[in-house]
């Protein structure tokens, strides 16, 4: 590792640790298990990471399946950290609650299932397969987030500001991780670089110094953003935790079967009305 | 690779700005955040307050003082005096719409509280609010462009009316329901 490369990792050592620490002072594990697990994991893989880096070096066949197998353990964990944002306001709503994890699985699932046929299709390598699994996974915990956060607009709900935060965080890291993966994917699963590793030449040599490069700077600009979302996080957890809010009244189930229609059928009739004066 | 590429990046930009528009916080007065039904939600939820200014603008649009200002005032007065109506009637269908959603926001407040929902019910209501956002544009668009009766327009208001009367009532409903003042059956 070069210098740039070892004060990042440091600094995201440091950053997770900072983390882990406010995480377990503000006790969050009691009202977010998932998440504090969530940045345990992180913590904890970062660090076994460089140890085998340390201990093995950066191109052994330890370092390899290390890596990979991080990558795919830290995207399970921040799957189950979102299933728990998704969680953890609207189960106290027991009707949308009711109605909004079915939404919830459905795009999940068709996520998933897009995840696993796209990554099916890929050439049987570790790295092209969870580059691919990793970063088709982002692109649901982004689809899920940014679904949750709009019902929550619509039903007039809000978040708890630790719980938008971490939302807006692992957005933030998944979006960045998207872009960088697709390129680096592209360029792992593309005709030439197969190619090039195959037949190697003067031309290839150069290729594969470009894609270093590449994937280089994109290792840099992932860990800048996942730095910058634990430095959001460690900021919303900077003041101790407000009590947890008081379960929502709710009204009597007859109350939403009776109005609920009658709203709807004067809601139609306005638009047909709208429609009426639309007509020539 | 690169149709891929764009396609993924659009999306990772588009995603994100919906989730900065979601996440951006708004003014607190607008739209607090649901635990409970109050009274007080009816002062936070003014169900229809524009409807009631209709006879004003009925006069303000109508066809006889419109003939008389063509008549009388001369070109350039009568000219200005119709962009000015056209301009306040548009602010008019404005409010309307503000009444509405007032109106969609309340049926979807009753959702939040209530213990079962009926997703047929949602998706229905769901579609309705998305329906009357075009038909809403589109005739303000004909309004803008002076192609639309003022008879259209009151017989829009008389529902608009109407229906925010009973939402008055049914909302006083609930609120003395949920407090286990009165039992039984709701009108809308």
């Amino acid at each position: 590792m070069n210098h740039l490369e070892t004060l990042l990792v440091w600094l995201t050592v440091t950053f997770e640790a900072v983390l882990c620490g406010f995480v377990f002072v503000r006790k969050t594990q009691r009202t977010l298990p998932f998440f504090a697990a969530y940045a345990s994991t992180v913590l904890v893989s970062t660090v076994t990471v460089w140890i085998v880096y340390e201990a093995t070096g950066f191109r052994s066949v330890p370092s390899y399946f290390c890596y990979w197998i991080q990558l795919l353990l830290n995207a399970g964990m921040r799957s189950l950290a979102i299933a728990e944002l998704c969680r953890y306001k609207l189960r106290a709503y027991q009707g949308i609650w009711g109605l909004v994890w079915r939404v919830l699985i459905g795009i999940s699932s068709l996520f998933l299932l897009n995840a696993a046929l796209d990554a099916w299709g890929q050439p049987n390598r570790l790295s092209i397969y969870s580059l691919t699994l990793d970063r088709d996974l982002d692109i649901a915990s982004v689809a899920i987030l940014a679904a949750l956060l709009l019902i929550h607009n619509y039903y007039g709900l809000s978040l708890e500001p630790l719980q938008r935060t971490i939302a807006g965080g692992i957005c933030l890291i998944c979006g960045i991780d998207v872009v960088g993966n697709t390129i680096v994917g592209n360029f792992f699963a593309g005709y030439l670089f197969p190619y090039f590793t195959a037949n190697p030449n003067s031309v290839a040599s150069s290729v594969i110094r470009l894609y270093a490069r590449i994937n280089d700077f994109w290792s840099t600009i992932h860990l800048l953003f996942f730095m910058g979302a634990m430095g959001i996080w460690c900021y919303a957890l900077r003041k101790p935790l407000p009590e947890p809010t008081e379960a929502p009244v709710l009204l009597p189930a007859e109350v939403y079967r009776e109005l609920s229609p009658a709203i709807n059928l004067r809601l139609s009739a306005f638009n047909d009305r709208l429609v009426g004066l639309l007509k020539p | 690779m690169m149709n891929e590429l764009s396609i993924v990046i659009l999306l990772a930009i588009a995603l994100f700005g919906v989730l900065l528009w979601i996440l951006i916080p708004r003014n607190k007065s607008s739209k607090s955040p649901v635990t409970a039904y109050s009274p007080d939600l009816n002062e936070a939820l003014p169900t229809a307050k524009h409807y009631g200014y209709f006879p004003q603008i009925r006069q303000a649009l109508s066809l006889t003082d419109a003939r008389y200002l063509v008549e009388t005032a001369p070109s350039h007065v009568a000219k200005q005096a119709l962009r000015e109506r056209r301009a306040i009637a548009r602010r008019f269908l404005e409010g309307l719409h503000e009444d509405f959603s007032n109106l969609s926001r309340l049926g979807r407040i009753i959702a939040a509280l209530s213990p079962e929902v009926s997703s047929e019910q949602e998706t229905e209501r769901l579609v309705l609010s998305l329906k009357f956002q075009f038909l809403y544009a589109l005739v303000l668009l004909r309004l803008s462009t002076g192609n639309l009766p003022l008879q259209q327009l009151e017989h829009l208001t008389g529902l608009v009316g109407r229906l925010a009367t009973r939402m008055d009532e049914a909302m006083a409903q609930i609120s003395a329901l949920s407090t286990g003042q009165i039992p039984g059956r709701l009108r809308a």
